[in-house]
């Protein structure tokens, strides 16, 4: 029992480790896991439309790209990005590790957000599209105004569980050797537990991921929450007459 | 002119004939009520004038325009011709006014002040300007509908169509809705209704079109031909209903 405890919390061990997970760890997982959910929203809403498209000309690609990156595991898509692409001569983040990393992981977040963006989607009554398009609006209008932030608002809870696992997936980056300075949460953690034969830091690094990813669930929820409700009042309602206008 | 002219309008659904050979005019400012059973086609028709349904074969013209045919700008004609449906289908995440300042914004390009100032005042018309702020969903089904007018009514279209507008409504808040409809086929607004509501076509349509398996099987002034039907199918459907 005294071994156990010593091994995964060794309190020493944990406060020696903490500074450098709270700085620099917890700062690059954060900067890789918010560029992947940008990135991955953004492409994940874009593909879902293309595999919502009537045309299988433009679903086709789509279904390939989300089928490919759902399919393949995480680490062998992070090495064929991170290792891969700068050994065939592509370097669009030159050495930059960190720029692999984001990329990676965004690919497979954009697939995987994909998928759930278009079930929400599709989720959507017909009628909606039909009441926007009798009053004249082109079909990307429609789906950008009323279709598309209905369909998303649908589907935030499968959403925060898809950025808890963009979150985790960050820590795949150990795989392409990060630089001082760069090191995120499980680099730092995994280099401490193989200099000390201590996993103590590995549990210091679980921790740090929970202080990220159990905020992030309760965030969007509360998200979700405010959207079904509406707010009941606007801020500043819109003026109908503004007379002063002239004066000022 | 007529405001709306079909010539020879037919729509197929794979083997399914669902409008057969249909021929209609409504003048402008006319009040048009279309009845029958369901399946007869009532709602295809409606949908064919606004392009929400394509048509297999036939001519449709809004004011003299032609809507069918190879380069029609179907949103240009959409814009022209306003829909009520059934289930209002008014856009649940945004506010009141926001539902009417939608197309305003998007479709007309007029700014938000603009657009607003134009959605409050078609809101005042049909007494809802104290709903602006709320969600669609706070609201009564009859006040929902009569927002989905408003809607409509915003973009100034040259016809109105109604696809069974109170048939989703609790029985007592059919009477707001057709309170409305009623004022505006007063105003001179051109109007082609489906209904159940035999008594509204008696009192407000100008005409009444009574259709049967796709066909326009009897038609004529609202009143004559409702009181004393020529054809049996029509009679038939009248004891049915009434």
């Amino acid at each position: 029992m005294h071994d156990f405890l010593r091994t995964f919390f060794d309190l020493r061990e944990i406060l020696d480790v903490l500074p450098a997970l709270l700085t620099e760890g917890l700062r690059n997982t954060l900067l890789i896991a918010a560029l992947a959910i940008v990135f991955g929203v953004v492409a994940g809403v874009l593909l879902a439309m293309l595999l919502l498209s009537r045309r299988r000309l433009v679903r086709l690609p789509a279904r390939i790209y989300v089928d490919v990156f759902r399919g393949l595991p995480a680490i062998v898509t992070v090495s064929l990005v991170g290792v891969g692409l700068p050994a065939a001569g592509l370097r669009p983040f030159g050495r930059e590790p960190l720029g692999y990393a984001v990329l990676a992981i965004a690919l497979i977040s954009a697939a995987y957000s994909a998928e759930i963006f278009r079930s929400g989607i599709q989720a959507v009554p017909a009628g909606q599209l039909h009441a926007a398009r009798s009053l004249g609006m082109p079909y990307l209008t429609a789906m950008r105004v009323v279709v598309v932030p209905q369909g998303v608002r649908n589907v935030l809870p499968a959403l925060a569980g898809q950025f808890i696992i963009d979150v985790k997936e960050s820590a795949l980056v150990y795989l392409l050797g990060l630089g001082f300075g760069q090191r995120e949460l499980y680099f730092i953690a995994q280099e401490r537990q193989a200099a000390t034969y201590n996993s103590s830091a590995l549990v210091a690094a679980g921790l740090c991921y929970l202080l990220l990813t159990i905020p992030l669930t309760y965030a969007v929820n509360r998200l979700d929450r405010r959207m079904r409700e509406g707010r009941r009042f606007t801020a500043a309602p819109a003026p109908v007459a503004v007379p002063a206008k002239a004066a000022v | 002119m007529p405001a709306v002219s079909v010539r020879g309008l037919h729509k197929r659904y794979g083997p399914v004939e669902v409008l057969r050979d249909v021929d209609l005019d409504v003048a402008a400012g006319e009040t048009v009520c279309v009845i029958g059973r369901s399946g007869s086609g009532k709602s295809t028709l409606l949908k064919c004038l606004n392009l929400l349904e394509e048509p297999t074969a036939g001519e449709i013209h809004i004011a003299g325009t032609a809507i069918t045919g190879s380069g029609v700008d179907v949103d240009a004609v959409r814009t022209r011709v306003g829909m009520v449906f059934q289930h209002f289908n008014l856009f649940p995440h945004l506010s009141v006014l926001k539902n009417v300042t939608a197309a305003l914004r998007h479709v007309r390009r007029l700014g938000r002040d603009a657009a607003d100032d134009k959605a409050m005042t078609q809101l005042e018309r049909l007494g809802l300007a104290h709903l602006a702020h709320q969600r669609p969903g706070r609201l009564s089904g009859g006040q929902q509908q009569r927002v989905a007018i408003a809607r409509a009514l915003a973009m100034e279209p040259e016809v109105m169509l109604f696809d069974e507008a109170t048939s989703a409504l609790d029985p007592e808040l059919v009477k707001d809705v057709l309170d409305v409809m009623r004022s505006l086929a007063g105003s001179g607004m051109t109007m082609l209704a489906v209904t159940h509501e035999i008594g509204f076509a008696r009192e407000v349509a100008d005409r009444v079109v009574f259709m049967d398996e796709g066909r326009i099987a009897e038609s004529g002034p609202a009143r004559a031909t409702l009181d004393d039907p020529e054809t049996p199918r029509l009679r038939d459907f009248l004891a049915r209903v009434l």
